[in-house]
């Protein structure tokens, strides 16, 4: 291993990325992808499996039951049975939303009394939780406003309980799955970048004719990345505790070594990427292609993965993001840290994958014309 | 001593030079020449060991006979690929591709023979300037002395001096003869400069995949001497630098042959025929005077590219823009094209005075412009490239096949039109080029160094076409080439020397000034002259 060869080559990528501005990229994007996402992100949700209770059964409570129904947004039953079993089918996790409606609803409101509607909504995915809290406001009142002068819809309230997960924030179940996406996107895409544009303007010859041997190469080309991805994590980890108040339950220590091992593992997968391509463009859209998707679906941004079944549950455990985001969302929010066994396998699977990509991604490279 | 022993290589099923077997002994050097895509660069490649191959290499007494086998030897061999500035990073400066070749080559500091190999290459004074801002033979002349840092034993040189002038041409040379004689080193070089060829120890000579003859020179060129005649009209036959070629005895005496005859001899031995160029006749109508530039200005920052040039090219001229490699010739063509704001000076072209923005798009369609890389999409098939341009020019789309259609034909690239330029010889990339300047059949075309490292035949018939442009379409032509023996080929000549006018008069004149001398010749006085 000769270091003089190494600093030198590494040398010339940071002087290259300052001079072509390709620094800013670095750091723009996960901020960017932070940012606009974070505030950005608003699901619809469709098919709430919504169980109406109604012990009124007059007019308007039929009424507000039937709207309910015939709607994508909601797939409605409303079933005779008693509030307690309607919350332990909830907990069971068969049911999203529990609407009851109480004995002489309508006559309450037509004195002008004060009356209750209940709502108990599954915010164990609190996104969801709190678009579904939105529609069934929505629905309700809007139905009770062609009934009732304006002057009574007050009377009418909603207690509305968001259960499991009464103190979850949009944010916080957000916010970390974006660090995963920004943490896999930007380094995978830099470090392919790095390869395939010496491939595409040929200055990668200056490699294959060189003394320089494999191992040098990939050092001076897959630690800049590294290196400079490796800021990107207190930047993201300030975006998320100043910007977005996701509060910080566990180690910071843990979230820094299981961060370096992530954008390791994403360093390895731009080596693999610049393998397979010959140009700039087709290297960026394909290391986009497989990091940003898996990142989304298997972050637990948009569904934990404990729901997921069958194939996409596999899936979910091929792809490094679940392992990374688990972490991710022990450390900001529950805090566990080392305690748990699943952590310690985690992050050793992190370690694992990193050096097992990069390792594939060495045996791969050919230092010849291909 | 290097022993090449049937060296064979493939690309998937493409033989791309077959059983290649020669020597190359210590202190040597040797030349490959031969047409576009005849294997030169695979062969140079295999040797380099960044390409695989089946046979042997020997190098003094190591034996290799794949990539990985030569590994051991890199820090002995130097490979200059082919191609304009391909090893340079264009956001580095001259100075940090020395520091970057001498650190991955684990070199150590030399400065007195880093100076040397910066003034030769013209770029001590221009140390701190990026890649990116090098002319193009400049960049080719960093790429070369970056390859000579390290003192290698075997330097592989592909093509090291296409777009370089006949200056830096000649100083390379004396560069490469001393370093040889000051230590052990083989040296194989490809090019595409006959008079460089010649100067070899011995010359290999490619065709279609195979070595087809070795030799020196001057064995190379006896041969080449029953079928070399003076300059005259003929059939079967091929014409080009005041000589004819011909199988068939010609009623004119034999002349002396270059080595560019071997490569027209060769082509009628396979049975080619010289291109007959199909253009066919337009009337148009143009001003007198198409360019007209008076005391035409470029800066870049202090460096003052272009100095006060005045310059006139009349309608159905062609002329040549000569000049070193740096003077300001792209610069200038750049100004014309207004792909460079003017810093100074007036500027008509077709008779309009050219003041802003508008004057230009007006104009746009009666320029054709070739640039000097051939600007081509790598992407885009040699077709979706036409219809592209075509496109830019506002073509109806039935015109633009038409077109495509009639000068494909005319200019033989027809059955190439759906491949990549990226896997064509650059004599035929050169000719679709032109086509895509001339598919909206403009009035003036600027050709930045169309034959820069382009084979000799099709350099012939190259000026052919232009010959035909001009007469069939009185069409006038600005060209700039470092082949000193086209300058001959034009109607007058205009040399550039660090910016500045030093020449400007027809070839003939300045033969009669310099009687006896080769354009080349007289190139060189003049630069040496002029201070
Ligand atoms: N953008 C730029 N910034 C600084 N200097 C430049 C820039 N572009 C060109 N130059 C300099 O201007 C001079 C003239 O360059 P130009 O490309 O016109 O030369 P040329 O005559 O075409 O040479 P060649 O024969 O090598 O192609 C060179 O010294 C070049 O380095
Ligand atoms: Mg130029």
């Amino acid at each position: 291993m000769r270091l003089g060869a190494i600093r030198a080559y590494m040398l010339k990528e940071f002087i290259d990325l300052k001079r072509s501005k390709m620094i800013y990229l670095v750091y723009l994007l996960p901020i960017m992808i932070l940012i606009l996402f974070g505030y950005g992100i608003r699901l619809e949700v469709t098919h709430a499996r919504t169980i109406v209770i109604d012990q009124d059964n007059s007019k308007l409570s039929i009424d507000l039951a039937h709207a309910f129904m015939h709607s994508k947004y909601f797939d409605t039953k409303i079933l005779p049975i008693t509030p307690d079993e309607a919350l332990a089918s909830m907990k069971r996790a068969k049911t999203d939303i529990i609407i009851i409606i109480p004995p002489s609803f309508e006559k309450n409101l037509l004195k002008g009394l004060k009356s209750e509607i209940g709502v108990f909504i599954d915010a164990s995915f609190p996104l969801r939780g709190r678009v579904m809290q939105g529609y069934v406001q929505g629905v309700l009142l809007n139905k009770a406003s062609e009934y009732l002068p304006p002057q009574k819809i007050p009377l009418i309230l909603i207690n509305q309980r968001l259960l499991f997960n009464q103190a979850m924030r949009d944010e916080n179940a957000i916010v970390p799955g974006l660090i995963a996406l920004a943490l896999l996107v930007a380094p995978a895409i830099l470090a392919a970048l790095l390869i395939v544009k010496e491939k595409e303007y040929g200055t990668i010859f200056n490699f294959y004719a060189s003394p320089l041997s494999k191992a040098e190469f990939l050092i001076a080309k897959l630690t800049p990345p590294f290196v400079l991805h490796s800021v990107n994590i207190f930047i993201a980890f300030f975006i998320a505790t100043y910007i977005f108040d996701v509060p910080f339950r566990g180690s910071f220590a843990l979230f820094w070594v299981a961060s370096e091992l992530y954008v390791a593992v994403a360093v390895g997968i731009g080596l693999l990427v610049s393998i397979i391509t010959r140009t700039q463009i087709a290297a960026t859209v394909l290391a986009m292609l497989i990091t940003i998707i898996p990142s989304f679906l298997y972050s637990g941004m948009l569904m934990p993965i404990s729901a997921m079944e069958g194939g996409s549950y596999i899936e979910a455990h091929l792809f490094p993001v679940m392992y990374y985001s688990y972490i991710l969302y022990d450390t900001f929010l529950i805090g566990q840290g080392l305690q748990s066994s699943t952590i310690i396998l985690y992050l050793s699977i992190l370690a694992l994958y990193g050096t097992g990509l990069i390792l594939i991604g060495s045996k791969l490279l050919k230092k010849e014309l291909s | 001593m290097l022993e090449v022993k049937n060296l064979t290589v493939r690309y998937g099923k493409k033989i791309a030079i077959k059983n290649a077997t020669f020597n190359a002994h210590n202190k040597e050097i040797v030349g490959l020449i031969g047409a576009d895509g005849a294997g030169k660069s695979s062969t140079l490649h295999a040797i380099a060991g960044v390409q695989r191959f089946e046979g042997e290499v020997v190098f003094n007494g190591y034996a290799y006979h794949s990539p990985a086998e030569a590994e051991p030897l890199k820090s002995q061999i130097a490979l200059m690929p082919q191609g304009l500035g391909l090893v340079l990073y264009p956001d580095l400066s001259v100075k940090e591709h020395f520091e970057f070749f001498k650190r991955i080559r684990g070199v150590k500091d030399d400065p007195a023979y880093e100076e040397r190999l910066l003034k030769m290459a013209g770029l001590y004074k221009f140390q701190d300037r990026l890649a990116k801002n090098l002319s193009g033979g400049m960049k080719q002349k960093l790429s070369l002395i970056c390859t000579l840092l390290h003192r290698p034993k075997l330097l592989i040189l592909d093509e090291p001096t296409t777009g370089v002038d006949p200056l830096s041409r000649r100083e390379l040379w004396e560069i490469l003869d001393e370093t040889r004689h000051a230590q052990d080193i083989v040296i194989l070089y490809s090019t595409a400069y006959m008079q460089e060829a010649q100067q070899m120890d011995k010359i290999l000579l490619f065709d279609e995949g195979e070595i087809i003859a070795q030799g020196k020179a001057e064995e190379l060129l006896k041969s080449a001497e029953p079928y070399t005649y003076e300059e005259t009209s003929c059939d079967e036959c091929f014409c080009f630098d005041k000589r004819c070629y011909s199988l068939k005895p010609l009623p004119v005496p034999h002349a002396k042959p270059t080595l560019e005859a071997l490569f027209f001899i060769n082509a009628l031995k396979k049975g080619k025929k010289e291109t007959r160029f199909q253009i066919k006749p337009k009337k148009v109508q143009t001003p007198p005077i198409i360019v007209e530039a008076k005391g035409l200005t470029k800066r870049f920052g202090d460096f003052v590219a272009d100095d006060h040039i005045d310059l006139t090219l009349h309608a159905g001229e062609i002329l040549g823009l000569l000049g070193a490699n740096g003077a300001g010739k792209t610069t200038f063509i750049k100004m014309l094209l207004g792909l460079y704001p003017i810093d100074e000076g007036e500027l008509w072209l077709l008779g309009k005075k050219i003041e802003s923005y508008e004057d230009r798009i007006e104009l746009k369609n009666y320029i054709g412009y070739m640039s000097q890389n051939f600007a081509l999409y790598k992407d885009m098939t040699i077709k979706e490239n036409m219809e592209y341009f075509g496109k830019l020019h506002e073509l109806p789309s039935k015109t633009i096949a038409q077109k495509i259609e009639e000068l494909s034909q005319g200019l033989g690239f027809a059955e190439y039109l759906d491949e990549f330029p990226t896997s064509l010889p650059m004599g035929i990339n050169q000719r679709f080029s032109l086509a895509t300047a001339i598919l909206h059949e403009p009035v003036v075309l600027f050709l930045d160094e169309p034959t820069s490292g382009v084979d000799t035949i099709a350099r012939a018939g190259f000026w052919k076409l232009l010959h035909e442009l001009k007469r069939k379409w009185r069409i006038s032509i600005l060209i700039t080439t470092h082949y000193m023996s086209e300058a001959e080929y034009c109607d007058r000549v205009v040399v550039l020397k660090e910016g500045k006018k030093i020449v400007d008069d027809t070839p003939q004149h300045l033969h009669e000034l310099y009687p006896g001398l080769s354009f080349e010749e007289i190139f060189i006085n003049f630069y040496k002259e002029t201070k």
